[in-house]
């Protein structure tokens, strides 16, 4: 998959699990400053990745990404 | 008759089906045995079922007091991934779901979630993180609460409160730091939880070093506003404050320091902390100088009951929370 098809993904899985619209959203969104969220928002994210690229990242891990384009990173090194 | 000795009663007049995904754990095993030959759950070993078999074997333990499910038998695994991707707002879909459920503690949360199990029992061998994940990606969180929390009951020998020695007190092991919206949840969930294990009808109160106004301050205004939203989610529940704690359980100081109508002031059976800082802090003063018993944690917030146990406790230990986890179940349904 290429980077940006998956950026656009991830993008659109972050506006589901964070109810944000995804125009508002880009690589470089800080998950803590930008989104806030409990740790249940961070947990369904993880699964919506598991269910639709089929990663499983641990919740640790993702938890430790300050941007989406870090949890782009994270995903990348995980397939 | 103690608090405990009545929950015990209770839990042998209508056993639950716990589900132990740990069961190969000798101390998991003995105290499931122990509990289910008593007859106050009905002990659900998932796992490796020729592995739980033998061990079972070797211990010298009845096997017909346990129901044993083999993960690796595939016809009742699709069968239970068919009920729960049915079911309303789960979050992992088949092919995910199949993949964790190699492991025994998803395997046994989606027993649960699709009502083949009433608990899932498990935190001898998975840390609570763990624990809290598969919890909140398979049970999930209850409708409207955004955070998982605990609540302890602590039997404190010379208090004489609105429930005798015993008072519930929460947050004291999960949740850090909350912020007014997930203290709210901790006070309405703590609420929920001693109705359901003591039947309880639930006076909380949220404690801060201010009683209604006497202080000023940003820890002050995170309670104030976590009462505002408590009350305003659940309007059927008596949650007041902000009280200093002696407010909260003392009628004689409650009189003087609370100026105002209060179910709670005076006669709280619950205290819910501001955050951990004050909630272990606090545990601790209860259990060092007030030579308190203190049952739990016992988590809270989830869809179901899910218990996640020490992992150095004792099987003594384990006994009592399998059956007060069994009892909560049945006061939730």
């Amino acid at each position: 998959m290429e980077r940006k098809e998956l950026e656009t993904q991830v993008i659109n899985m972050v506006s589901t699990s964070y109810k944000k619209d995804a125009a508002s959203l880009s690589t470089a969104t800080l998950f803590k400053e930008d989104l806030g969220g409990a740790s249940i928002q961070m947990v369904a994210l993880v699964s919506e990745i598991e269910n639709e690229l089929d990663v499983e990242l641990m919740l640790a891990d993702a938890s430790g990404c300050a941007t989406i384009g870090d949890l782009v990173d994270l995903i990348e090194g995980e397939m | 008759m103690s608090v405990l000795d009545q929950i015990y009663l209770r839990a042998k007049e209508n056993p639950r089906k716990v589900a132990f995904p740990e069961a190969l754990n000798e101390k998991m095993m003995q105290a499931a045995y122990e509990t289910g030959k008593e007859g106050y759950i009905i002990p659900v070993l998932v796992g490796n079922g020729n592995e739980i078999r033998e061990a079972a074997r070797e211990r010298g333990y009845d096997e017909g007091v346990f129901t044993i499910v083999d993960i690796t038998e595939e016809e009742y695994k699709k069968t239970l991934i068919d009920k729960y991707v049915a079911l309303p707002q789960t979050i992992l879909k088949e092919k995910a779901l199949n993949r964790r459920m190699q492991n025994p503690l998803y395997y046994a949360m989606v027993m649960q979630a699709v009502d083949e199990a009433d608990v899932t029992f498990a935190g001898i061998d998975n840390t609570t993180g763990d624990v809290l994940l598969a919890g909140q990606m398979i049970i999930g969180l209850k409708e409207g609460i955004s955070t998982v929390s605990s609540i302890g009951l602590c039997d404190i020998p010379g208090f004489q409160g609105s429930e005798g020695s015993l008072l519930a007190i929460g947050d004291s092991a999960v949740c850090t730091n909350p912020d007014a919206n997930q203290l709210a949840d901790i006070a309405i969930s703590a609420c929920d939880t001693v109705k359901a294990l003591l039947e309880w009808e639930p006076r909380c109160a949220m404690v801060s070093y201010s009683t209604l106004g006497s202080g000023q301050g940003e820890l002050i205004d995170k309670v104030v506003e976590a009462v505002k939203l408590a009350n305003e989610k659940r309007p059927d529940l008596a949650i007041d404050g902000e009280f200093q704690f002696d407010a909260a359980i003392s009628p004689a100081v409650a009189e003087k320091k609370v100026n105002r109508e209060s179910q709670v002031a005076g006669k709280a059976n619950v205290v819910i902390w501001p955050d951990l800082n004050v909630g272990n802090v606090g545990v601790k003063l209860i259990q060092q100088f007030g030579h308190a018993d203190a049952y739990g944690p016992m988590l809270q917030g989830f869809n179901k009951v899910v218990c996640d146990c020490s992992r150095g406790a004792p099987v003594s230990e384990i006994k009592g929370n399998i059956v007060i986890s069994a009892v909560r179940a049945a006061g939730s349904n």
